[in-house]
């Protein structure tokens, strides 16, 4: 039996709140963990083969690599290590894999001080009849 | 078919026509071809390709630079020598009981038998190995050709392809991605005892360039060896004996390596900033080229000119094809004999695997030092990170079970409690 899947937000978290409301709780939580780099990490919205995380909002220590952060989220989806995963930053490239969170959080942490992930596999090719 | 290959020499010579197309329902027809003599089925088919441009730009193919203005005829040439598979129809069911064509499903793996039919043609033949129609074949080619025979027993066929991949999640008839038919790939090498061939997969955008001497030279000892993973005792068996009777003294100190790199260069479509990087791995001389598509049409992108990337397409169906009696394959049906086609790079869907061959361990040396210097110029990314050896903290599987931290769980906890999503910490 396929354990049981959470359905997708129809929205990204982005729209669901409001941009006064995202950038206060980065600011709460921040004077909490001032170490920690706050993560929002959804799924592309047209994947069809990764299942979802049980979590959108990550705390993450500032000297993980994204290796290491990569590797931390593929297991949480138990996929085998052939499988296709990709970590894409504010829906377009991809992070150099050496960089810290630090790193990566200075260079293309959003407005409102999240820093924006979107997971995706490969797309698949072929043609329906 | 005699016919064909007229018109093909008639189209490569006559340039200032050709560049002009006209469109006759669907199809792009060449003026010269609306000639009541010529218009048959063949031509029609022919002419739904545009003659190469008429440009000063470069054209690149697998590494090598051509001139579109002056070298018309070794570019048509070097694409056709490129081993081209396509659908077909009436090969013996897979599995037995299964489908007997893969129109429709098996343009990916199509594209992985291209790819992997160039990297053998650069083991077996070389780089500059040019097929000649209707001329009888070298031994090395019709030993490569019959790997891909649409048989169940051939190492590469569609057969073997289309039931490895059940291994990868994927039932018989179903659509692959790049990196599904890469891991096929390299699960069918470990079986080609003639090319004893080392295929890598690069997984998250990161070559690691100890896992790959570690493959391909498996007899020398790596410090900290004994971590790897569960198949290279046998690998390391099989290669020892080889060694020993290698009749090729350079396959005895690297095995010839074939690296592929599937990656995602954006979500639905690719980000402009890798397209530079993309043109430069066709300009590599080790470059195998890139097996990708358009949204849904898989294709094997061989090189580019200007702002098109030049590929050779798998969506044609042909009757599979029988060996005769004494080996020889009619070779006619697996080489592209009409201009390549193009489309704008623009249009390349983002899923991709870029492929790249390093016979010798000089020339994946060589290769390293290219991908190092592969000067980024402001605003263009690299595609792939290249490094020396997988930071040793991976290895070590306790570390990668990061648990929530429950004592700053509790403390979230109080500090968020009304909130509807909480966030998860992870340490260290």
């Amino acid at each position: 039996m396929p354990p049981f899947e959470r359905t997708q937000h129809p929205k990204p978290f982005k729209q669901r709140k409001s941009f006064a409301t995202r950038q206060q709780e980065v600011a709460g939580i921040r004077m909490k963990f001032p170490t920690k780099i706050p993560v929002i990490i959804e799924r592309y919205q047209r994947e069809k083969y990764l299942p979802l995380l049980d979590k959108t909002k990550f705390l993450v220590p500032q000297e993980l690599t994204m290796t290491q952060f990569v590797t931390i989220i593929r297991n949480r989806m138990t996929l085998m290590p052939s499988q296709a995963f990709y970590l894409l930053l504010n829906n377009s490239g991809i992070a150099s894999m050496s960089l810290t969170m630090a790193q990566v959080y200075k260079e293309h942490k959003d407005d409102d001080g999240f820093l924006y992930m979107t997971y995706a596999s490969q797309e698949m090719f072929g043609q329906s009849d | 078919t005699l016919f064909l290959k007229t018109l093909f020499l008639k189209n490569q010579t006559k340039n200032p026509i050709s560049d002009r197309v006209l469109r006759v329902g669907a199809l792009k027809v060449h003026p010269s071809e609306i000639l009541p003599a010529t218009l048959t089925y063949d031509t029609l088919r022919f002419g739904e390709f545009e003659d190469f441009p008429e440009t000063s730009e470069p054209v690149w193919v697998l590494g090598t630079q051509f001139s579109a203005l002056t070298e018309k005829d070794e570019i048509l040439s070097d694409i056709t020598s490129r081993l081209w598979f396509t659908y077909r129809k009436s090969f013996l069911p897979i599995g037995g009981t299964g489908p007997t064509s893969d129109t429709g499903w098996g343009c990916m793996l199509r594209c992985g038998q291209m790819i992997l039919g160039q990297a053998l043609v650069c083991r077996h033949l070389g780089r500059d190995w040019r097929w000649v129609r209707g001329q009888r074949q070298r031994e090395e080619y019709v030993s490569i050709l019959n790997a891909f025979i649409d048989k169940k027993d051939c190492y590469y066929s569609i057969h073997q392809i289309a039931q490895m991949g059940v291994g990868e999640g994927k039932s018989i008839g179903q659509w692959y991605g790049p990196n599904t038919v890469a891991q096929v790939l390299k699960k069918l090498a470990v079986f080609d005892s003639w090319s004893r061939m080392a295929v890598h997969v690069a997984m998250d955008n990161t070559v690691v360039i100890e896992e790959i001497k570690r493959l391909c030279m498996p007899w020398l000892n790596f410090e900290g060896a004994g971590c790897s993973e569960a198949a290279a005792p046998r690998e390391m068996n099989g290669c020892l004996e080889g060694a020993c009777a290698m009749a090729e003294e350079e396959t005895a100190l690297w095995r010839p390596l074939v690296l592929l790199i599937p990656l995602r260069l954006g979500l639905t479509d690719i980000n402009e900033a890798y397209i530079e990087t993309l043109k430069q791995c066709f300009m590599m001389p080790q470059s195998l080229g890139v097996i990708g598509g358009k949204p849904n049409s898989a294709h094997y992108f061989i090189g580019f000119v200007g702002e098109e990337l030049i590929y050779l397409d798998p969506h044609t169906t042909q009757p599979a094809v029988e060996p005769s009696e004494d080996g020889q394959v009619p070779d006619d049906s697996y080489h592209c004999q009409h201009p390549p086609c193009r489309m704008d790079i623009c249009e390349l869907d983002p899923s991709i695997a870029a492929g790249f061959f390093c016979k010798t361990e000089d020339d994946f040396d060589d290769w390293c030092a290219r991908i190092r210097k592969m000067s980024c110029s402001r605003g263009s990314l690299p595609m792939f990170e290249l490094v020396d050896s997988q930071p040793s903290h991976l290895i070590s599987a306790d570390v990668l079970n990061l648990t929530p931290d429950f004592s700053d769980s509790d403390r979230l906890e109080r500090f968020f409690d009304s909130e509807d999503e909480e966030f998860e910490i992870l340490s260290l």
